[in-house]
């Protein structure tokens, strides 16, 4: 899944808000696709994957609601993991990318200067912080990073 | 414990039928005492006639003159507001009271109580106009509920009427009740008795069933029960009950009107849906599960292959809502929801619909193909885009309703108890018959001649028109006639076809399979294509694919259920 390496990289490098909002807005989009393409490998995780795509949606939908969110698309793209890809593996790095947003939404709720920017942030710091509650193992105990 | 309808009537008839089998003369000062009481019962029954639609009310687009027996029944109700109002009906009862007034004092609080149950479905809009508010409340005007409950205010009154006239007969003369009294109570009287025969002589011809007798027992108060939260070492037959409790209180929730308010329109659908392919999904286990269980105990072969048919019409109803999830991935209101009262008044599908056609779905700009230079985040969504949407909605519409008609049937034939509820719907639809999905009429038996539901048709629709020409109306009336005929020509041919060559050991299971098949035809297997106004979003939301049905299952749903609130 090297889309969900390369958007970490992105969420990490923004050192603005309106790059961050552009990043969260393609990192959420990016969840929502593996989890709709994968909802269907295992049966007991079809309800997991499903709400963690509802959850992108409204992550995303916060965002784009964010008013420094830059004009212009999106470049979210998400390849089908490959069939030999472990479940735990694809949930593992959704469970981590919905970390790392929630983590840098967080922070940037608390320095965004206009509140529709701090509402938004907040908005979907949640969302990410769902995406991670669903995807993440029982047993993880790992802080969010 | 939800009190219902029948808790309330049944004690009623045992009370009148105590208070008129006492033997012997009353005291004077308890002769009066008993007309009182007698006036509150008359009241309480008065009230429930007013309560129920006539016949007529229930079809008003017939554009026809009642008929004789709406007529008679019309005025049994005028002549038992008469005699209530007739009968004077103040008056509090003592615990140490004559045994006969204090069975009619319980049986009147018991039938006011029981009218207070029923409305409790419904309520009064400041126009004066009386609405459901309940899933019960179609069925509790439906006709033959009508039916039942008016046969069953006519048999108290049948049973008050003579023992009424006795108590103005007996005692010694001259004294007792004082002249004027006793002519307003035989004017009561008359009024009693007025209504038992109008009722009877219309029950004669449309005879109240036992089903809907049954049904009318069943009522419900339209008050979702006290939450039950699971406990630590709960009992299997304790938590079943905590399931009924949780899906009742889950049936009064469907209803809340916050659910839809404005600004979360789209969330709310997209979560609807959500929570509807996830519940089918893991129903198609749980059915699965008790099928292989079934097995395994040798169960009766009937409800096993009600099991396997109730579990591969689940299989068409979560892909069906995921399909409407996904459509909802992308589509929104935005901030520019339509009218929270339009979507309030309305199901999804039909809300979404206006919201459709009022050209309120949006989809963000940042999910345009590059190119797309638009300066705002939102752009409105094309038509095709949206008719993909509510054609999602018409097909997981129509595969929930088939799941909800097999189900019906699995639990009629396991006699759990949601049966009343399958019981319940086939009383909301006015037409004998298939009830909302029909993917297979032959399945079905046909409705009996006379009342098919394309009877009086044209001559309904030409009523419609305003045309009351009697030589049109007269050929519509041939021509509806001549369709009648047909029908039920054709439905005893289908009858004596289909049992030649179905199994007359589970010819019901065979017509629902048969059904599930039909509408697995009609299931997208993939989602629409929608290459009418692309967007990057449609080339990355994977269809499903055509052997997605799970597996049976290995684990429990782990990740997911970790909450323990119902």
């Amino acid at each position: 899944m090297r889309e969900i390496v390369e958007i970490g990289t992105r969420l990490r490098d923004a050192a603005v808000l309106p790059d961050l909002l552009a990043a969260s807005f393609d990192a959420f989009e990016i969840i929502r696709m593996l989890a709709r393409s994968c909802d269907h490998r295992a049966p007991e995780l079809f309800a997991a994957f499903m709400t963690t795509a509802d959850a992108a949606v409204d992550g995303r939908e916060a965002v784009t609601a964010a008013p420094a969110l830059p004009a212009g698309g999106s470049t979210a793209r998400a390849s089908m993991p490959a069939a030999d890809a472990g479940t735990d593996e694809i949930t593992a790095s959704l469970a981590a990318l919905g970390a790392l947003l929630h983590d840098r939404l967080t922070h940037s709720a608390a320095l965004a200067a206009a509140p529709g920017d701090q509402f938004a942030c907040a908005q979907a710091a949640d969302a990410a912080r769902r995406i991670h509650d669903l995807m993440a193992r029982g047993d993880d105990d790992r802080d969010i990073r | 414990m939800t009190a219902t309808f029948g808790d309330f009537l049944h004690p009623a008839g045992q009370h009148i039928a105590a208070a008129v089998a006492f033997r012997g003369d009353l005291p004077d000062d308890v002769r009066c005492v008993a007309v009182r009481e007698l006036g509150r019962l008359v009241f309480a029954l008065a009230g429930c006639f007013d309560d129920l639609p006539l016949p007529h009310d229930l079809d008003p687009a017939a554009h026809r003159p009642p008929s004789l027996d709406t007529q008679a029944v019309a005025g049994a109700r005028i002549a038992l507001r008469r005699a209530a109002r007739s009968l004077r009906h103040r008056t509090t009862t003592t615990e140490d009271a004559h045994p006969v007034v204090r069975h009619l004092s319980a049986a009147a609080d018991h039938l006011a109580a029981g009218r207070d149950l029923l409305q409790t479905h419904f309520a009064t809009a400041p126009s004066g106009a009386r609405t459901g508010t309940s899933y019960w409340a179609p069925a509790i005007t439906s006709r033959p509920m009508t039916a039942a409950l008016l046969g069953e205010i006519a048999e108290h009154a049948r049973t008050l009427a003579p023992w009424a006239s006795q108590l103005t007969m007996t005692g010694p003369i001259g004294s007792g009740m004082p002249a004027p009294e006793r002519r307003i109570l035989h004017s009561a009287i008359g009024g009693l008795w007025i209504t038992a025969a109008a009722v009877e002589a219309a029950q004669r011809r449309h005879p109240s069933s036992d089903d809907a007798r049954r049904l009318l027992a069943a009522i419900p108060s339209s008050f979702p029960p006290p939450r039950r939260p699971p406990g630590d070492g709960e009992p299997v037959t304790q938590l079943c009950e905590g399931i009924a409790i949780t899906a009742e209180r889950l049936r009064h929730a469907a209803l809340a009107p916050a659910r839809r308010s404005p600004p979360a329109m789209s969330a709310s659908w997209r979560r609807g849906a959500l929570a509807s392919a996830i519940t089918s999904h893991a129903s198609e286990i749980i059915l699965r599960t008790l099928a292989e269980r079934a097995s395994q105990l040798g169960t009766d072969p009937g409800i096993r292959a009600r099991l396997h048919t109730a579990a591969d019409a689940m299989s068409l109803a979560w892909p069906a809502w995921r399909g409407v999830a996904c459509e909802w991935d992308i589509l929104s209101t935005g901030a520019h929801a339509g009218s929270g009262r339009t979507a309030a008044a309305a199901e999804d599908h039909q809300a979404v619909r206006t919201t459709a056609g009022l050209g309120r779905l949006y989809l963000p700009t940042r999910l345009m193909p590059e190119g797309y230079d638009i300066p705002y985040r939102y752009t409105r969504a094309s038509g095709p885009r949206t008719d993909a949407l509510l054609a999602m909605y018409v097909t997981a519409t129509s595969v929930s309703a088939l799941v909800t008609e097999v189900l019906d049937d699995l639990a009629a034939a396991i006699d759990a108890p949601s049966t009343v509820l399958g019981a319940r719907r086939n009383f909301e639809n006015p037409q004998p018959g298939p009830r909302r999905h029909e993917p297979d009429r032959r399945a079905e038996p046909a409705a009996e001649p006379g009342a098919p539901p394309q009877a009086a048709q044209i001559e309904r629709v030409l009523h419609s028109l305003q045309i009351t020409e009697s030589a049109m109306l007269l050929r519509a009336a041939a021509i509806d006639q001549a369709g009648s005929d047909l029908l039920a020509e054709a439905s005893a041919k289908s009858r004596s076809r289909d049992s030649l060559t179905a199994s007359p050991a589970q010819p019901v299971r065979q017509a629902r399979a048969r059904a599930v098949r039909v509408a697995s035809d009609d299931l997208p297997r993939h989602m629409p294509n929608r290459d009418q106004q692309p967007s990057r979003h449609d080339q990355r939301t994977p269809a499903l694919p055509a052997t997605a049905t799970p597996a049976r299952p290995t684990t429990t749903l782990s990740r997911t259920g970790n909450s323990r609130s119902r």
